[in-house]
């Protein structure tokens, strides 16, 4: 497989994204260069591309993927992966806000610590933290887990809809209609699978599982105070 | 969605030039209007002012205006003024004067005018220059690559709550509290509450602008005896609504963040080398080498930069 490089620089995204598209088209591994913290780089990368970043990358970077293998080489913006429903995306360093937003698939692997509202929304796959998840991550998760190796933030899982909060470590506070559950060797065998592959597997970990408790789900007006804390 | 940014340099240098690439590579966050306030060499004495009168073609009769005020308050314009024009209907100047014998009085009395013409910066060293249009355009008319200085702030506007001019652009001075200035990325839910109890104790608003509260909030609060450490920790609390601010004095640059912690901030600081943005792209622009990025996205975050590596006291 060729490799191909893309200068990011000042050039129009647009371009910048169609040259990628192009090279991975034609079967090419494309490395990005010159990356700039720039916004929307490789949106939409097809299933089977390769595509490295190097250095950091602005807001949205891998949105939309649909199968493609996309390597950070330092920090992402916000909302990395944003929509993606295949793929694997790795971080090398810290992911912005919403890392993850409304994702329906993939896997999404940051070495560093991610932002507030890490898997914000998210309807399915796999996001996985070595460090640190911040301020309310998980907020509203539909489906699919949030892996957090380093702890969590304030506000931990708010409002979980029937996603998963995984964190080892300690979490600083638990968001509204949370329960924190012990989980079975089933469940974190499921998980070290998810683990296993990035060779992050650690048997003596002391996990907690965070899910919904469901208050949230119908609206009842004794809970209705439980509601104005969102 | 607005963009903000601040830079700090170590010695006084191009930060009109930083300022304007910071706020070019956040245009897309809003270009209704752009705004920079550049703090300059400090003088001794009298006092910088820019602003904007309404319509160019009473331009001298606005100006034979305010000087009369200024000479009830014992002071004088003490060079000629410069002016700027172009197509639009508004001009913008810059007045040097020397010291009104009361400064808040003086500004009092000439706000009268802000029907014609209004002060949109008044300090030692402060000076706002804003105007609508982007980032290159509004520093191509009014120079602002070429400022010197040890800090500013920069604003790129886009215009939810009031009139696309510029007077309800940022940067806000903090009327009357010379050399204070703020940038705001949001929008302030109770401003006409709190607009309404500073105006009681006689405090003067010349835009419909949410976010001129704030620069005068957080003075008000320093006048009552808090640091300002202390002052922006209690906006978080007091102040209603989505907000990343940023406030500069010619000590520094402080910046508080609401409690939901909507707007991001980032920073790069290079041995007290200082630039802040929105957006990471922004920074980048100053650094461009990669380097490490601080992520203020936590709720509830304030801090305070000093200029020249002086530690503000907390």
């Amino acid at each position: 497989m060729s490799e191909h490089i893309v200068d990011v620089g000042k050039r129009h995204i647009k371009e910048i994204n169609e040259e990628i598209q192009d090279a991975c088209a034609q079967g090419k591994k494309v490395r990005v260069i010159n990356t700039l913290s720039r916004h929307n780089l490789g949106i939409g990368l097809p299933d089977g591309a390769e595509v490295s970043f190097e250095g950091s990358v602005g807001y949205y970077c891998g949105g939309l993927n649909v199968g493609a293998t996309i390597d950070i080489e330092r920090n992402c913006g916000w909302a990395l992966g944003e929509g993606m429903s295949k793929g694997m995306i790795t971080v090398g360093g810290r992911a912005g806000m919403s890392c993850g937003a409304a994702m329906i698939g993939g896997t999404i692997h940051v070495k560093g610590d991610a932002g507030p509202r890490c898997g914000v929304a998210m309807k399915g796959g796999n996001i996985v933290v070595e460090g640190k998840i911040g301020y309310q991550s998980g907020f509203m998760a539909h489906a699919g887990k949030i892996i957090a190796l380093g702890g969590a933030g304030e506000s931990c899982a708010d409002a979980l809809w029937q996603g998963e909060v995984w964190v080892a470590g300690e979490v600083e506070s638990l968001g509204v209609d949370v329960n924190v559950v012990e989980p079975t060797a089933e469940e974190v065998a499921e998980v070290d699978k998810i683990l296993e592959p990035i060779g992050l597997v650690d048997s003596s970990r002391d996990w907690r599982k965070m899910i919904s408790g469901q208050r949230l789900w119908y609206f009842e007006s004794r809970d209705a105070s439980a509601w104005l804390m969102i | 969605m607005c963009g903000i940014a601040g830079r700090i340099l170590n010695a006084p240098g191009k930060v009109g030039n930083d300022l304007v690439e910071l706020m070019d590579a956040q245009e897309h966050r809003g270009a209704d209007s752009t705004g920079f306030a550049v703090y300059g060499i400090p003088r001794d004495t009298g006092y910088v002012l820019r602003g904007m009168g309404f319509d160019k073609s009473r331009m001298d009769a606005d100006l034979e205006a305010f000087r009369a005020v200024l000479k009830e308050h014992k002071a004088d314009m003490i060079a000629d003024p410069r002016i700027v024009t172009d197509a639009h209907k508004h001009y913008c100047f810059r007045i040097e004067i020397s010291d009104p014998a009361d400064l808040a009085a003086w500004v009092r009395d000439a706000d009268d005018l802000s029907g014609q013409i209004e002060i949109q910066s008044c300090g030692r060293s402060l000076e706002i220059i804003k105007d609508t249009g982007g980032a290159e355009e509004v520093a191509a008319k009014h120079g602002v690559r070429e400022m010197i200085g040890t800090h500013g702030l920069g604003h790129a506007r886009l215009a939810t709550e009031s009139s696309v001019l510029p007077n309800a652009s940022h940067p806000f001075w903090a009327r009357p509290f010379s050399d204070v200035a703020i940038v705001h990325n949001g929008q302030i839910t109770d401003y006409f509450t709190w607009r309404d109890r500073l105006q009681r104790m006689g405090y003067r608003f010349l835009t419909e602008n949410d976010s001129e509260l704030i620069a005068v909030w957080v003075s008000d609060q320093m006048k009552a005896g808090l640091t300002m450490a202390q002052a922006l920790k209690k906006s978080i609390t007091s102040i209603d609504g989505v907000f990343t601010y940023m406030i500069a004095t010619p000590q520094g640059i402080g910046f508080a963040k609401d409690r939901f912690a909507m707007k991001p901030l980032v920073v790069i600081d290079q041995n007290g080398e200082l630039a802040m943005a929105t957006e990471e792209q922004a920074v980048r622009r100053v650094f461009a080498d990669e380097c490490d990025v601080i992520n203020y996205d936590g709720p509830s975050l304030t801090g305070i930069w000093g200029v020249g590596n002086q530690k503000v006291a907390a």
